[in-house]
Protein backbone atom coordinates (compact mmCIF):
# COMPACT_ATOMS: atom_id res chain seq x y z
CA UNK A 1 0.00 0.00 0.00
CA UNK A 2 1.40 3.14 -0.67
CA UNK A 3 0.04 6.95 0.35
CA UNK A 4 1.56 9.62 -2.03
CA UNK A 5 0.29 13.21 -0.19
CA UNK A 6 0.18 16.05 -2.62
CA UNK A 7 -0.67 19.34 -1.24
CA UNK A 8 -3.09 21.53 -3.18
CA UNK A 9 -3.42 24.64 -2.53
CA UNK A 10 -4.38 24.15 1.44
CA UNK A 11 -6.61 20.77 0.19
CA UNK A 12 -4.33 17.68 1.09
CA UNK A 13 -4.54 14.88 -1.66
CA UNK A 14 -3.66 11.38 -1.12
CA UNK A 15 -3.21 9.30 -3.60
CA UNK A 16 -3.72 5.52 -2.34
CA UNK A 17 -2.45 2.85 -4.66
CA UNK A 18 -2.64 -1.08 -3.69
CA UNK A 19 -4.92 -2.51 -1.32
CA UNK A 20 -6.75 -1.77 1.87
CA UNK A 21 -7.41 -4.65 3.93
CA UNK A 22 -6.54 -6.53 7.21
CA UNK A 23 -3.04 -6.82 6.65
CA UNK A 24 -2.53 -3.28 4.73
CA UNK A 25 -4.44 -1.16 7.48
CA UNK A 26 -2.79 -0.39 10.37
CA UNK A 27 -0.21 1.17 7.86
CA UNK A 28 -3.03 3.17 6.59
CA UNK A 29 -3.81 3.87 9.96
CA UNK A 30 -0.98 5.38 11.07
CA UNK A 31 -0.08 7.68 7.43
CA UNK A 32 -3.90 8.53 8.32
CA UNK A 33 -3.16 9.66 12.63
CA UNK A 34 -0.07 12.03 11.75
CA UNK A 35 -2.62 13.61 9.14
CA UNK A 36 -4.98 13.62 11.64
CA UNK A 37 -2.44 14.60 14.31
CA UNK A 38 -1.24 17.61 12.12
CA UNK A 39 -5.08 18.57 12.00
CA UNK A 40 -5.48 18.87 8.62
CA UNK A 41 -8.95 19.99 7.94
CA UNK A 42 -9.35 19.26 4.12
CA UNK A 43 -8.67 15.68 2.60
CA UNK A 44 -9.24 14.07 -0.65
CA UNK A 45 -8.71 10.67 -0.93
CA UNK A 46 -7.85 9.19 -4.46
CA UNK A 47 -8.56 5.64 -4.60
CA UNK A 48 -7.90 5.70 -8.80
CA UNK A 49 -4.79 2.77 -7.79
CA UNK A 50 -6.92 1.12 -5.23
CA UNK A 51 -7.96 -2.01 -6.57
CA UNK A 52 -9.25 -4.00 -3.17
CA UNK A 53 -10.92 -2.55 -0.01
CA UNK A 54 -12.13 -5.55 2.58
CA UNK A 55 -14.23 -4.88 5.83
CA UNK A 56 -11.11 -3.99 7.92
CA UNK A 57 -10.46 -1.06 5.58
CA UNK A 58 -13.40 0.02 5.59
CA UNK A 59 -13.16 0.49 9.36
CA UNK A 60 -10.03 2.09 9.20
CA UNK A 61 -11.81 4.58 6.77
CA UNK A 62 -14.25 5.10 9.01
CA UNK A 63 -12.17 5.37 12.10
CA UNK A 64 -9.97 8.34 9.72
CA UNK A 65 -13.43 9.90 9.22
CA UNK A 66 -14.27 9.94 13.08
CA UNK A 67 -10.97 11.57 13.88
CA UNK A 68 -11.15 14.23 11.42
CA UNK A 69 -14.49 15.01 12.41
CA UNK A 70 -13.09 15.48 15.99
CA UNK A 71 -11.45 18.74 14.86
CA UNK A 72 -13.87 19.87 11.97
CA UNK A 73 -12.25 18.15 9.36
CA UNK A 74 -13.44 17.47 6.19
CA UNK A 75 -12.57 13.91 3.79
CA UNK A 76 -13.79 13.38 0.20
CA UNK A 77 -13.06 10.35 -1.70
CA UNK A 78 -12.88 10.31 -5.58
CA UNK A 79 -11.97 8.11 -7.93
CA UNK A 80 -13.43 5.03 -6.63
CA UNK A 81 -14.02 1.45 -9.07
CA UNK A 82 -16.91 -0.03 -9.51
CA UNK A 83 -16.41 -2.94 -7.42
CA UNK A 84 -14.72 -0.84 -4.38
CA UNK A 85 -17.79 1.70 -4.75
CA UNK A 86 -20.39 -1.17 -4.68
CA UNK A 87 -18.98 -1.93 -1.08
CA UNK A 88 -19.67 1.08 -0.06
CA UNK A 89 -23.53 1.17 -1.10
CA UNK A 90 -24.15 -2.16 0.17
CA UNK A 91 -22.36 -1.35 3.26
CA UNK A 92 -24.48 2.15 3.13
CA UNK A 93 -20.99 3.83 3.74
CA UNK A 94 -21.80 6.00 1.03
CA UNK A 95 -23.97 8.11 3.60
CA UNK A 96 -21.10 8.76 5.39
CA UNK A 97 -18.52 9.41 3.11
CA UNK A 98 -18.55 12.28 0.52
CA UNK A 99 -18.00 10.31 -2.49
CA UNK A 100 -17.20 11.99 -6.03
CA UNK A 101 -16.10 10.69 -9.33
CA UNK A 102 -13.68 12.97 -10.25
CA UNK A 103 -10.73 14.45 -8.12
CA UNK A 104 -11.36 17.67 -9.97
CA UNK A 105 -14.75 17.84 -8.77
CA UNK A 106 -13.53 17.29 -4.74
CA UNK A 107 -11.25 19.72 -4.80
CA UNK A 108 -13.80 22.52 -6.52
CA UNK A 109 -15.85 21.63 -3.65
CA UNK A 110 -13.46 22.35 -0.85
CA UNK A 111 -12.64 25.98 -2.81
CA UNK B 1 -6.28 -26.57 2.75
CA UNK B 2 -5.92 -26.12 6.23
CA UNK B 3 -3.54 -23.03 7.49
CA UNK B 4 -2.84 -21.95 11.05
CA UNK B 5 -4.54 -19.25 13.07
CA UNK B 6 -2.31 -16.08 11.76
CA UNK B 7 -3.76 -13.03 9.62
CA UNK B 8 -0.88 -13.56 7.21
CA UNK B 9 -2.20 -16.64 5.61
CA UNK B 10 -5.88 -15.22 4.87
CA UNK B 11 -4.27 -14.09 1.66
CA UNK B 12 -2.43 -17.12 1.22
CA UNK B 13 -5.83 -18.65 0.65
CA UNK B 14 -7.82 -15.88 -0.90
CA UNK B 15 -4.99 -16.25 -3.91
CA UNK B 16 -5.68 -20.42 -4.44
CA UNK B 17 -9.03 -19.53 -4.89
CA UNK B 18 -9.02 -16.40 -7.26
CA UNK B 19 -6.34 -18.92 -9.18
CA UNK B 20 -8.16 -21.51 -9.39
CA UNK B 21 -11.65 -19.35 -10.53
CA UNK B 22 -9.47 -17.79 -12.55
CA UNK B 23 -8.23 -21.06 -14.65
CA UNK B 24 -12.04 -22.06 -14.80
CA UNK B 25 -12.36 -18.35 -16.47
CA UNK B 26 -14.62 -17.07 -14.06
CA UNK B 27 -15.66 -13.45 -14.44
CA UNK B 28 -13.25 -10.81 -12.50
CA UNK B 29 -16.02 -9.18 -10.99
CA UNK B 30 -17.39 -12.17 -9.56
CA UNK B 31 -13.84 -13.62 -8.43
CA UNK B 32 -14.01 -10.10 -6.25
CA UNK B 33 -16.78 -11.04 -4.25
CA UNK B 34 -15.26 -14.59 -4.19
CA UNK B 35 -12.25 -13.24 -2.91
CA UNK B 36 -13.50 -10.65 -0.65
CA UNK B 37 -16.26 -13.15 1.53
CA UNK B 38 -13.90 -15.72 1.37
CA UNK B 39 -11.37 -13.47 3.39
CA UNK B 40 -14.17 -12.00 5.66
CA UNK B 41 -15.20 -15.33 6.63
CA UNK B 42 -11.62 -16.98 7.08
CA UNK B 43 -10.54 -13.79 9.02
CA UNK B 44 -13.84 -14.09 11.42
CA UNK B 45 -12.78 -17.55 11.91
CA UNK B 46 -9.13 -16.80 13.04
CA UNK B 47 -9.54 -13.88 14.89
CA UNK B 48 -13.20 -15.03 16.19
CA UNK B 49 -13.21 -18.35 16.61
CA UNK B 50 -9.90 -19.37 17.46
CA UNK B 51 -9.02 -16.57 19.12
CA UNK B 52 -5.82 -16.15 16.98
CA UNK B 53 -4.30 -19.02 18.92
CA UNK B 54 -1.12 -20.20 16.05
CA UNK B 55 -1.58 -23.83 16.96
CA UNK B 56 -5.46 -23.85 16.21
CA UNK B 57 -6.01 -25.02 12.78
CA UNK B 58 -8.64 -23.43 10.04
CA UNK B 59 -9.87 -25.83 7.09
CA UNK B 60 -11.02 -24.95 3.86
CA UNK B 61 -12.43 -26.94 1.22
CA UNK B 62 -13.98 -25.46 -1.79
CA UNK B 63 -15.27 -26.17 -5.25
CA UNK B 64 -17.13 -25.45 -8.66
CA UNK B 65 -19.63 -27.40 -10.16
CA UNK B 66 -21.76 -26.18 -12.84
CA UNK B 67 -21.66 -22.87 -12.06
CA UNK B 68 -22.10 -23.61 -8.75
CA UNK B 69 -19.01 -21.85 -6.05
CA UNK B 70 -19.12 -24.08 -2.71
CA UNK B 71 -16.60 -23.55 0.35
CA UNK B 72 -17.02 -24.35 3.54
CA UNK B 73 -14.99 -22.92 6.45
CA UNK B 74 -14.13 -24.50 9.71
CA UNK B 75 -12.51 -23.38 13.20
CA UNK B 76 -12.67 -24.99 16.53
CA UNK B 77 -14.30 -22.02 18.02
CA UNK B 78 -17.76 -22.04 19.61
CA UNK B 79 -19.82 -19.93 16.77
CA UNK B 80 -22.01 -17.45 17.08
CA UNK B 81 -25.22 -16.23 16.45
CA UNK B 82 -25.08 -14.28 13.17
CA UNK B 83 -28.44 -13.40 14.08
CA UNK B 84 -27.02 -11.43 16.85
CA UNK B 85 -24.35 -9.37 15.15
CA UNK B 86 -26.10 -5.78 14.81
CA UNK B 87 -26.59 -4.57 11.20
CA UNK B 88 -24.33 -2.09 9.88
CA UNK B 89 -25.74 -0.32 7.90
CA UNK B 90 -28.04 0.98 10.70
CA UNK B 91 -27.90 5.18 11.02
CA UNK B 92 -26.70 4.12 14.42
CA UNK B 93 -24.34 1.40 13.18
CA UNK B 94 -22.28 3.08 10.59
CA UNK B 95 -20.16 5.11 12.17
CA UNK B 96 -19.15 1.72 14.60
CA UNK B 97 -16.01 -0.26 13.14
CA UNK B 98 -17.03 -3.57 13.02
CA UNK B 99 -19.56 -5.89 11.89
CA UNK B 100 -19.35 -5.25 8.46
CA UNK B 101 -17.68 -8.68 7.34
CA UNK B 102 -20.74 -10.96 8.23
CA UNK B 103 -22.70 -8.23 6.48
CA UNK B 104 -20.81 -8.42 3.68
CA UNK B 105 -21.05 -12.07 2.95
CA UNK B 106 -24.39 -12.49 3.77
CA UNK B 107 -24.80 -9.74 0.97
CA UNK B 108 -22.50 -10.89 -1.47
CA UNK B 109 -23.59 -14.63 -1.31
CA UNK B 110 -26.01 -16.33 -2.78
CA UNK B 111 -26.09 -18.89 0.25
CA UNK B 112 -24.84 -18.65 3.52
CA UNK B 113 -25.07 -21.35 6.51
CA UNK B 114 -23.29 -21.50 9.77
CA UNK B 115 -22.79 -24.94 11.35
CA UNK B 116 -21.92 -24.82 15.72
CA UNK B 117 -21.27 -28.34 17.12
CA UNK B 118 -18.80 -29.44 19.97
CA UNK B 119 -15.99 -29.87 17.70
CA UNK B 120 -16.07 -26.10 16.43
CA UNK B 121 -17.85 -23.80 13.72
CA UNK B 122 -18.60 -23.70 10.23
CA UNK B 123 -19.66 -21.38 7.38
CA UNK B 124 -20.83 -22.81 4.47
CA UNK B 125 -21.43 -20.54 1.48
CA UNK B 126 -22.51 -20.80 -2.08
CA UNK B 127 -22.12 -18.37 -4.74
CA UNK B 128 -23.85 -19.16 -8.14
CA UNK B 129 -21.88 -17.46 -11.01
CA UNK B 130 -21.81 -16.99 -14.62
CA UNK B 131 -25.24 -17.95 -16.22
CA UNK B 132 -26.25 -19.65 -13.32
CA UNK B 133 -26.45 -16.04 -11.56
CA UNK B 134 -28.67 -15.14 -9.21
CA UNK B 135 -29.92 -18.52 -8.58
CA UNK B 136 -31.05 -18.80 -4.67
Amino acid sequence: MQIKQEDKSGILVCYMTGEIDINTAPEVKKTFDKIVGAKKDKIVLNFKGVSYVDSSGLATLVEVLKGLRSYGGKLKLTNLSTKVKNLFEITKLEKLFDITSEEEEAIKAFS
Amino acid sequence: MKIPSDIKYIRKVSTEIENFLKSKNVDKSEIFDIRLCVEEAVKNAIIHGNKNKKDLPVFISYSLEDGRFAIEIEDKGKGFDPGKVPDPTKEENLLTEGGRGVFIIRKMMDKVRYDNSSRGNKVFMVKFIGDKKGRH
